[in-house]
């Protein structure tokens, strides 16, 4: 395995699915029930039964909208206020109308829930106003549980190829994709009449501060094609300044779950064992608080659990290690921490893009197309603001249907097969020298300088140097970068999705010239929120083989904010400071 | 070179060949394929290895089970949970667990009455999710098992039907000699409306254990059951504090005019948490007696109290 | 430029006598999502080949025979 192999291979399918992780499956799954008669191909990078960031189950659903427990009008004031305004509401409304069906429908799938005594849903409170976690102490087969559905609708599963590239018609729509093989370098041209795009989060942007390239926050397979591939087809990209920061378990990087922990009473404390944050909900202003917390004196900040009583704290204990990160257990022993004796230590994660958790990504509309004709995205890489796992699998639903409708009413788009030719002699480049630069130097370098230079507090001149040091990788990338086998191949075409993320999110940063989304988008030269100028979505896209930046309005509100809900997180923050 | 790009769909037939390999570790892999071609012709040949010589091939085809569903793969798992080796039949109770399909429930009443306790709760189990009517009975007669893991299943097969007439069996449950039994059964009161019911789950408000006047005192509130104002305020004294909180929320809940002084004093709580609930539950009740409480805590040290303290003085208006 | 061989402790190990990778079985290096373990062409046994490991464990839960243990990566423990 893994020795470089000269193929190629055509095929033709009437919906392509690239990334087969959360919203993927279900994009597919959606399509062929719709049309059993289309060809659905699903498209994956690593192996279908066990990609993604729900690899091992998640602890519960972050976002439910159960009838009875909360409104979907509700959800669309809260995820609105908790996104600073600048939200499409169309799409979080329709995600919130249609959840639920989604959940019975996972649940026939065999997904497991928590039911109470009685076997309804055993919803708990997070957020400010309603009440939408739904825990899944037992969801560490979900994706087996995806994986039957989707054999058993006959869904063809393509394995182990890697999308590089998007291809596009002269007419402007979508005419299929690229992959090459992980293992072989072989490569896979997919004709088709519409493409879903749900390759997850650029996971791999910022460096964790262990140093471990693989030690992410994200699965570390989501290294950001999906952004790099929309922006290379001409897609337009929204708010990648909102970056993704989480807070998390000291070293290992993985959630310590206030989620599950919150309903038991645990919560996220500074060192005095006092909590500081108004809610555990995550979002930019509550990162803001957690990072000045970190650097006040009364850091560092813990995830405290040791009022507990001890069963309590052991029963979280439970469910925090066998699903989700169950590694989190390991971890915890080789310290040996026990989380009725002490508090946990936390951090915040590396930068990256993904709008699961906060809210930039390829820009769709409330179907999740994007701005080309017949492409798609769904999950971590399209806009809908914290989507969460219930966003990937709803919007991958929506994606699916109207992705097979409209493959249905177009004949495939021609391609020019210079461009795949092109294609393939830009992937193999590495396999053709002699020596160089290896993808892990590369990256490392490229990540190292997204930590030095890009991350919160964003400092204009800081950025600007930024820019010049990742051009410099980016020179050694292009002329210098070797792979010596398929698998290394991967990596370096990861590397080149990464650096194209890094100047998406240096580019959108530098545009919007204001402070938003607490420490998302914290810029030390503009502090302040500028509603008049910036209440806009920011727009990234490449024009004339450029990149550029555009102002798009908001929607207007299907569900009306009131100016004192408007700043709920902003009296927090001023509360909190006096 | 061009190649197939596509995950096979394997044929059945020639598994079935590689089931009959001398090599315990090569049926065990044939039992692994078939079950990934979500073949339902495949049940038929992975219950046949329930009767395989190796334990280990056993115990894969418990597992590959779980894959399927339907009267037929609950048939074979039937098998596996009798099995001698105790990992077998674990996975065959789990993977029976997993069953959607009603129909799976006829091959498993049987076993309901099974002389070992582990196949007993676990035929229960699966019948849980089920949701037969015909369980009910099965559950009912459950409730006198000697074994306490077999009676929290058959708890959970009534509760999950929702039967009112098997109220009375419940309330009993919820004097039973097990701490795990009572909390399992005073939750699975929740659903019914009826006063016995309420009065069940405010004799557990005065359980030994802790845990079951926690779900007590949370269902109380849940199911509105107004009469139990009275009660919750007196184990406002509870001397645990995770207790406490849950009597509070459900204070809030029932709208507990008469208990607003008592709940205004757990703002003066040490553990936050009782704080926040307390705050939140006098926002919920709103009466403008509790103003003078709320306002001398809005400057509490925990901002989470304080957004409690600041909502519910927003609803007091 | 050069490459160098720099060794490095790697987190995932495999128990050669329970691992049955030599009787067909490829479920571990099937379902790792980010493609790091390989069947060894000298022992036909289960093996990490590449130290990228998110420490995520499908390899550990799907093994049939438990002969996959997950460390945490030595960098992060
Ligand atoms: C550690 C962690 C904990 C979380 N906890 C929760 C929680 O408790 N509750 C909750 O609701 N949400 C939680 N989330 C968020 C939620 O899991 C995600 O929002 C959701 O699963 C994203 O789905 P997705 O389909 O967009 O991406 P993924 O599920 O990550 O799938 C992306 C897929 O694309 C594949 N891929 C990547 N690049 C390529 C390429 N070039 N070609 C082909 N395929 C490719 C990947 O291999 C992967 O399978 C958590 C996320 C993480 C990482
Ligand atoms: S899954 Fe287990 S038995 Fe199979 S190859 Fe891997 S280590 Fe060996
Ligand atoms: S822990 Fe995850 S990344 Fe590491 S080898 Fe196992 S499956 Fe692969």
């Amino acid at each position: 395995m893994d020795e470089i192999k000269d193929g190629l291979s055509e095929i033709e399918c009437d919906v392509l699915v690239i990334g087969g992780g959360t919203a993927g499956p279900m994009a597919a799954y959606k399509a062929k029930m719709k049309n059993p008669d289309a060809k659905v191909v699903l498209l994956e990078k690593a192996n279908v039964k066990r990609s993604g960031a729900i690899s091992m189950g998640m602890d519960g659903l972050n976002n439910a909208v159960i009838p009875g427990h909360s409104t979907p009008e509700q959800y669309t004031k809260e995820i609105t206020i908790a996104n600073d305004g600048i939200c499409d509401q169309a799409a979080v409304y329709k995600y919130a109308q249609h959840c639920y069906e989604i959940i019975e429908e996972l649940d026939k799938f065999g997904i497991r829930f928590q039911k109470d005594e009685n076997g309804d849903y055993d919803v708990k409170k997070v957020h400010h106003i309603g009440t939408y976690v739904l825990p899944m102490p037992n969801g560490e087969t979900v994706k087996k549980a995806l994986y039957r559905q989707l054999r058993r609708a006959r869904i063809l599963i393509s394995n182990r190829f890697m999308a590089t590239r998007l291809l596009k018609g002269r007419s402007g729509r979508i005419a299929g994709a690229v992959a090459v093989n992980t293992r072989t370098a072989e490569f896979l041209v997919v004709r088709a009449k519409s493409v879903i795009m749900s390759m997850g989060a650029a996971g791999r942007l910022g460096l964790p501060t262990s140093g471990y390239l693989y030690g992410t926050y994200e699965n570390a397979a989501n290294s950001g094609e999906g952004y790099a591939m929309a922006y290379h087809a001409g897609a337009k990209l929204a708010n990648l300044e909102c970056f993704q920061i989480n807070p998390l378990i000291k070293d290992y990087n993985g959630p310590s779950c206030a989620y599950v922990a919150g309903p038991f009473g645990g919560f996220t404390a500074n060192s005095r064992g006092e909590r500081f944050i108004e809610c555990d909900y995550w979002s930019g202003q509550m990162m803001q608080e957690f990072y000045n917390e970190l650097l006040s004196g009364n850091g560092p900040v813990f995830l405290k659990l040791n009022h507990l009583h001890k069963e309590t704290a052991d029963h979280i204990e439970q469910i925090l290690h066998t699903v989700e990160r169950p590694s989190r257990g390991r971890f915890h022993e080789g310290r040996g921490t026990r989380y009725h004796e002490t508090m946990i230590e936390m951090h915040i994660s590396e930068i990256g893009f993904c709008s699961g958790h906060s809210a930039s990504g390829v820009f769709v509309d409330d179907c999740a197309r994007t701005t080309v004709p017949g492409l798609y995205a769904a999950g971590d890489m399209a806009s809908v603001p914290h989507n969460y796992m219930l966003g990937a699998f709803t919007n991958g639903a929506f994606a699916g249907e109207d992705a097979v409708a409209f493959a249905g009413e177009v004949d495939f788009e021609d391609y020019d097969r210079e461009e795949v030719a092109r294609e393939q002699e830009r992937v193999l480049a590495p396999t053709r020298r002699e020596d160089g630069i290896p993808p892990n130097q590369i990256e490392y370098k490229a990540r190292r300088l997204v930590n030095d230079y890009l991350q919160p507090p964003k400092v204009t001149r800081k950025y600007e140097l930024g820019q010049a040091r990742l051009a410099e990788v980016r020179d050694d990338m292009e002329n210098h970068m070797v792979a010596r086998d398929a698998h290394e191949l991967m990596r370096a075409m990861e590397v080149t999705s990464i650096l194209d993320c890094a100047d998406m999110a240096a580019f959108a940063s530098l545009y919007r010239e204001e402070s938003r989304w607490g420490l998302y988008h914290w810029r030390t030269d503009h502090p302040e929120r500028n509603d008049e100028e910036w209440k806009c979505h920011v727009l990234l896209s490449k024009q004339d083989g450029r990149m550029t930046c555009e102002k798009h309005p908001v929607q207007p509100y299907i569900v009306p904010i009131s100016e004192e809900e408007k700043d709920a997180y902003y009296k927090q923050r001023i509360k909190a400071e006096a | 070179m061009t190649f197939e790009p596509f995950e096979a769909f394997s044929d059945v037939e020639d598994l079935a060949g590689k089931l009959r390999d001398p090599d315990p570790s090569v049926r065990r892999v044939a039992v692994m394929e078939l079950a990934d071609t979500a073949d339902p012709e495949a049940v038929a040949l992975v219950g046949g290895a329930l009767k395989d010589g190796s334990a280990e091939v056993r115990l894969q085809a418990a597992i590959a089970l779980g894959e399927f569903d339907g009267a037929e793969t609950a048939a074979c798992l039937v098998v596996g949970l009798v099995d001698d080796d105790p990992r077998v039949a674990r996975a065959a109770a789990d993977s029976l667990a997993e069953l959607k399909d009603p129909v799976a429930a006829d091959p498993v009443f049987p076993l309901v009455e099974h002389e070992r306790p582990f196949v007993r709760a676990a035929a229960l189990r699966a019948l849980k999710e089920l949701r037969r009517r015909e369980s009910l009975a099965h559950g009912l007669r459950a409730l006198d098992d000697p074994d306490a893991h077999v009676r929290i299943e058959a708890i959970g097969v009534i509760g999950y039907l929702k039967a009112e007439e098997a109220l009375p069996a419940l309330i009993a449950s919820g004097k039973d000699e097990v701490p795990e039994v009572r909390r399992t059964a005073v939750g699975a009161l929740a659903f019914a409306r009826s006063s016995h019911a309420g009065e069940a789950l405010m004799r557990a408000l005065d359980d030994e254990d802790w845990s079951v006047r926690e779900v007590a005192a949370e269902m109380l509130g849940k199911t509105g059951v107004t009469r139990a104002v009275a009660p919750l305020m007196a184990r406002m004294d509870d001397r645990d504090w995770q207790v406490r909180v849950k009597v509070v929320r459900s204070l809030g809940q029932l709208h507990a005019v008469e208990a607003v002084p008592l709940i205004a004093a757990a703002l003066g709580e040490e553990v936050s948490n009782l704080r926040k609930e307390a705050a939140a539950a006098l926002g919920e009740i709103a009466h403008p007696s509790s103003r003078p409480y709320l306002e001398r805590y809005a400057d509490d040290p925990d901002p989470d109290v304080r957004k409690n303290v600041r909502w519910a003085l927003g609803r007091i208006g | 430029m050069p490459l160098a061989n720099t060794s490095t402790t790697v987190p995932v190990l495999v128990d050669e006598g329970k691992c049955i990778a030599d009787k067909g079985c490829t479920v571990c290096v099937d379902v790792c999502p980010l493609d790091v373990l390989r069947i060894s062409e000298l022992t036909n046994k289960a093996y990490m080949k590449f130290d990228e490991c998110w420490y995520c464990m499908p390899c550990e839960a799907d093994c049939p025979t438990g002969a996959v243990t997950v460390n945490i990566p030595y960098l992060l423990k």
